[in-house]
């Protein structure tokens, strides 16, 4: 078992110990609001997953992938997890889904697995973070966000590919 | 944005099966997908949970705050003169509760923030756009839904991804900072 996450874990019992904290009270009341995060989450991410098995059932997704192959060798990202990289910056419960599927297709570790997990956190859903943001500033004009955005999530995509031997 | 993804996919697909003579198949493909989904939905409820519980110890300990105040002097140097001072503190929050994956309570800062930030101007100022370009890019030091869903799919090492992981993101995050300051210099 790999140690990081128990050195989380620790720090965590251990910062709030060190400041009195009612570790367990406080650990049932994030746990509740992680249960209702899970429930909330939960209509569309068989919303998504009904779509994307509909989709790669039928033979489409693999004609998506077929396509993008070339330039994803170039780059060193396995092909199995480029739909996720697509979907990533669209919506966070297609790319919830999408992780989902890969990791019972090609087994949590194996090379593809490693990589969608480690794309899952390299970027945010940019499209949506920035139109909420941008709607909650009352600005028309995005200017070099969403190109940069997307320079990122790029970026973080290849560095996924390469993070993973 | 997601109607379209959702009704232009799922159209397609059907279209498609019903032409390729799989219709049958693809229905039954997403009924069951259904299915599993509720199963991997339970699966990641217990895990996110048990994450969500420690992840509240840590931010009833005040480590936020802490951390926000080590955080708010290299971000005022980050951010430059763009930011308004009122700005400051909802952007810090902001971003230290998304560093330690606190996704609700990073978001209403955010907002509040991006609302500080906005100033009835038209179009987005530098810091605002690097602001976005942060946040989209993602910077969380532990990412517990992926290992939540790792540890659902049997993984050996469900949080073996957590460095690699903290390194693409880092990446991701550089690389979109570097570009804002580029094009902030160029107009």
């Amino acid at each position: 078992m790999n140690g990081t996450l128990c050195v989380f874990l620790l720090l965590c019992l251990g910062c709030g110990l060190i400041h009195r904290v009612p570790v367990y009270d406080a650990f049932l009341e994030g746990a509740k609001e992680g249960i209702s995060t899970a429930r909330r989450i939960l209509p569309s991410l068989i919303a998504m997953l009904c779509v994307i098995r509909a989709f790669s059932s039928c033979g489409l997704m693999e004609r998506l992938c077929a396509l993008l192959e070339p330039a994803a060798a170039w780059a060193g990202i396995p092909k199995e997890t480029l739909p996720l990289m697509l979907f990533k910056p669209l919506s966070g419960s297609a790319s919830l889904a999408m992780l989902r599927e890969i990791l019972n297709e090609c087994g949590p570790d194996s090379r593809a697995g490693l990589v969608a997990s480690v794309m899952m956190g390299s970027s945010e859903t940019v499209f949506y973070t920035c139109g909420v943001y941008l709607a909650a500033a009352g600005v028309k004009k995005s200017r070099h966000t969403i190109p940069c955005a997307l320079a990122a999530w790029l970026a973080g995509s290849i560095a996924a590919s390469l993070a993973v031997p | 944005m997601l109607q379209w993804i959702f009704g232009g996919m799922a159209g397609l697909a059907l279209v498609w099966g019903m032409a390729t003579g799989a219709g049958g198949q693809t229905v039954s493909a997403m009924l069951n997908a259904a299915e599993e989904a509720v199963g991997t939905g339970i699966a990641l409820a217990g895990a996110y949970a048990f994450f969500c519980g420690m992840l509240n110890i840590l931010r009833r300990a005040g480590t936020a705050e802490r951390l926000g105040a080590a955080l708010s002097p290299a971000l005022r140097r980050l951010f430059g003169d763009g930011l308004p001072a009122e700005a400051l503190e909802p952007v810090t929050m902001n971003l230290t509760a998304n560093l330690l994956g606190l996704g609700n309570a990073a978001t209403p800062m955010g907002i509040e923030a991006a609302r500080r930030m906005g100033q009835g101007a038209d179009a987005a100022g530098n810091a605002l756009c690097l602001f976005l370009v942060i946040n989209a890019s993602s910077v969380q030091l532990l990412p517990t839904t992926v290992i939540a869903l790792r540890t659902a799919a049997g993984s050996a090492n469900p949080a073996g991804i957590a460095l690699p992981a903290l390194a693409a993101t880092a990446v991701s995050t550089v690389v979109g900072v570097l570009c804002c300051k580029c094009a902030e210099k160029r107009r």
